[in-house]
């Protein structure tokens, strides 16, 4: 993930341009409104994490930037350009990379099936086979289960091969959906460490999780959903230390 | 522990060991298939009344009234191989239900019994001909029955000098394994079954085209995954751009080599009409929007809307092509030819397709559209072309239907065609190419060979056990009756169909319903 993408997000961050903007964005779902001029920014090498409870809209803002969801007002920037009414294929082209909630690998295909599908719309063969070593480096596990249907893995190795899919499109945003959801303790914490890790390798990472301490100690910034709008954002620190964060988030 | 092992007695690894892969279903398909063909040319005589011409009606009766010495051997060495053959199935289904390896011995002196079977079938061939003092090649007798009967055993011989001489091969490369079979089997088809040529003739032109429609409906419902009820619309579309541009009705006459072409853009571009609207519907919504369509478009033709489809006449004396000097209407056979070429190029087609982005894009799609379209899949464009492409090869079917039939009506692309073609791609495995032609090869046999023929053979047994009102059964009308009974019989025993793609037996092992891309996007 060097090359290109780390020389681009260190562009962006030196003309203090986000990679991702959103502004004043509003989702329907039919007659329900799910996002309520909801806007955010996300610099260019960041870690931000979006918490909030169950029906706040996470998800909801996630499937808005990947395009498979249009905003009925607002709107989505990428590296200054807008993207909000692009096609979910465009967009995932354009270098958003999402690994959507509960994994949804394609549960009939092997894993390295599943790693080629996340390449789908790339046509540089040497680029694609140096990121399947990249996600394999990442992943030792992945590796091992390469030849195994993506359905028969363990939760944890799923939720692995989700971010390696999401990967292997050398996204300049990594959008991850609760990636530590129904997974033991140890597993996340190695999750983790490798987000952190592909993170450093120059990628940006916009994260959602319910895990509120664990979200904001990752992430450098935070923003706090709740019911389709932002309530408050900030450093990650001083989220940790607000009040209300702590009684709502953190069971203080 | 791996020492453990030096005590166990090592566990053979067998195909029945494994998982069922689609390389024993082509052994089972092969042995089965062979059995039958055999026993088949064995009973085909003792059921046909006799005709005028005299002599030769049975392999036997020409054997027994050759010089005595040959012709013993010959019915010996006939009866004694058949006899294996016919058993050989059963052999199988016993190892299997103990669990056990058939033995290797077995399938090598199988192979020898096959290939001697064979080499005594073409001497009772050469002994007819010689018998009926007919030539050895050139014109056959076109109401010997004998020749029926040598065809059909000579095939059932080769198969199973194939599936059991080289049984590793079959089960480890099924898809070459059936190439191999299938392709001369294609081949001396219209020679195999000499009863009554210009019926066998169509029966084989049926099958070629009945083969083209299985193949593009499978792209639709195997590969991408839409259930299409109304598939003869597109095969409708292909024949009546066929009959309208090559016929009197609006004095335009293309040849059938350019139709083909334009039945297939044509066809394809109405795939693509009826794609849009249902692009973001999904199985039994999209089943219900298929079978609309499939309904309107007789109507249309019905209807003559436009003045352009001759209303429920239809279309007639639509030209017949010639290619060079051959003249297809009075060389009918060249049309089962060409067809031929048609369905293997399309096999090799559909083939790379399958195994090409698209084909990896329409699994992933029918997997999970959401996660499909998070990782690039043009989820419009896929499903579109699918449909187009699918519609495309029953254009290019329709096309030549229209010119062997010479006319068309709306009646004939009713529902039923639509039901027919999906019987055929399940009873021979959704998604699996080599699957889709077994099954579009057996459903036609049954309908155009089998039920054909109970008729007579159901008269002649009446006759024999003197209940004469087995002679007044019609078997030709139950078409249908077989096939309500295939998809029945198939969902339930097995419904990946007789060689199940690899997709569809996971998934039937596994099961679950995806949340749609329609339903993420809060439109459904």
């Amino acid at each position: 993930m060097t090359g290109t993408a780390a020389v681009l997000t260190g562009a962006d961050a030196g003309s203090g341009m986000p990679v991702l903007e959103l502004r004043e964005v509003d989702v329907l779902y039919g007659r329900v409104q799910a996002l309520r001029g909801v806007s955010l920014t996300v610099g260019a090498g960041e870690i931000v994490a979006l918490i909030g409870s169950n029906g706040a809209g996470k998800t909801t803002t996630l499937r808005t930037i990947s395009g498979l969801v249009r905003p009925s007002k607002g709107s989505i920037l990428l590296r200054g350009q807008p993207i909000h009414t692009l096609g979910a294929e465009k967009i995932a082209r354009l270098g958003v990379g999402h690994a959507p909630e509960g994994r949804r690998l394609f549960g009939r295909m092997t894993v390295r099936e599943n790693l080629d599908m996340g390449a789908y719309s790339r046509k540089d063969r040497a680029g694609v086979r140096s990121d399947f070593e990249r996600v394999y480096e990442l992943f030792p596990r992945v590796k091992e289960r390469s030849g195994q249907l993506a359905g028969s893995l363990s939760g944890g190795e799923q939720q692995m091969v989700a971010i390696g899919r999401a990967m292997m499109a050398r996204p300049t945003v990594l959008l991850l959906d609760e990636p530590s959801l129904g997974l033991a303790p140890i597993v996340v914490e190695n999750l983790f460490a490798v987000i952190r890790e592909i993170n450093q390798g120059g990628t940006t990472v916009l994260l959602i999780e319910q895990n509120a301490l664990l979200a904001l100690n990752t992430a450098r910034r935070g923003y706090v959903l709740e019911v389709g709008e932002v309530a408050t954002s900030g450093p990650s620190q001083e989220l940790l230390r607000s009040p209300e964060v702590q009684r709502a988030y953190l069971g203080m | 522990m791996p020492r453990l092992g030096l005590l166990q007695r090592p566990q053979p690894v067998t195909p029945q060991a494994g998982p069922r892969g689609s390389g024993t279903s082509t052994f089972w398909i092969f042995s089965l298939g062979s059995a039958m063909l055999l026993l088949m040319s064995w009973l085909l005589p003792w059921f046909v009344r006799p005709t005028s011409s005299g002599v030769g009606y049975s392999p036997m009766d020409v054997v027994t009234s050759s010089p005595t010495g040959i012709g013993t051997i010959l019915v010996y060495i006939l009866a004694v191989t058949m006899l294996i053959m016919v058993l050989s199935p059963v052999l199988e289904i016993a190892y299997r239900l103990r669990k056990e390896a058939t033995p290797r011995r077995f399938d090598t002196l199988r192979g020898i019994a096959a290939v001697i079977g064979l080499v005594s079938t073409v001497a009772v061939f050469v002994l007819a001909r010689i018998m009926r003092e007919e030539p050895l090649f050139g014109q056959i007798d076109s109401h010997s029955i004998t020749d029926s009967a040598v065809w059909l055993t000579m095939a059932g011989y080769i198969i199973a000098a194939v599936t059991y001489g080289a049984r590793q091969r079959v089960t480890h490369r099924p898809s070459l394994a059936f190439g191999a079979v299938a392709l001369p089997f294609g081949l001396l088809l219209p020679l195999m079954f000499h009863q009554a040529p210009d019926f066998i003739l169509w029966a084989a032109e049926s099958l070629a085209v009945y083969m083209l429609l299985a193949l593009g409906l499978n792209v639709v419902v195997g590969f991408a995954g839409l259930l299409d009820l109304g598939y003869a619309a597109f095969f409708a579309i292909g024949a009546y751009t066929c009959a309208s541009l090559a016929s009197p009705k609006h004095s335009i006459h293309l040849p059938l080599w350019v139709l083909i072409f334009l039945g297939a853009a044509v066809a394809s571009m109405f795939g693509a009409v009826l794609g849009a609207p249902t692009l973001r519907l999904r199985g039994d919504y999209l089943a219900i929007v298929t079978l609309g369509f499939g309904e309107i478009i007789p109507d249309l033709a019905t209807n003559n809307v436009g003045k352009l489809t001759g209303g429920p006449d239809g279309i007639s004396s639509i030209d017949q092509p010639a290619l060079g000097p051959i003249h297809f209407g009075t060389n009918k056979e060249w049309y089962y030819w060409s067809l031929l070429v048609v369905v293997i190029v399309v096999i090799i087609l559909l083939r790379n397709l399958e195994r090409s982005r698209m084909g990896r894009a329409w699994v992933a799609l029918r997997e999970d559209e959401v996660a499909a379209a998070a990782t690039g899949i043009n989820t419009t464009s896929t499903k579109l072309l699918a449909f187009a492409i699918g519609a495309s090869i029953s254009g290019i079917a329709g096309a030549f239907y229209g010119s062997i039939v010479t006319v068309v009506t709306p009646q004939d692309f009713n529902f039923s065609v639509s039901v027919s073609i999906l019987s055929m791609i399940v009873l021979g495995g959704i998604g699996n190419i080599t699957g889709v032609i077994v099954g579009s090869f057996a459903l036609t046999f049954v309908i155009f060979w089998v039920l054909q023929n109970l008729n007579e053979w159901s008269g002649t047994l009446g006759q024999t056990i003197n209940v004469p009102t087995l002679g007044n059964l019609n078997f030709s009308q139950y078409t249908y009756i077989v096939y309500g009974v295939t998809l029945i019989l198939m969902m339930l025993l097995r419904p990946g169909g007789l060689i199940p793609s690899r997709a569809r037996q996971i998934e039937l092992k596994s099961g679950g319903e995806e949340e749609s891309l329609a339903a993420v996007q809060g439109r459904a």
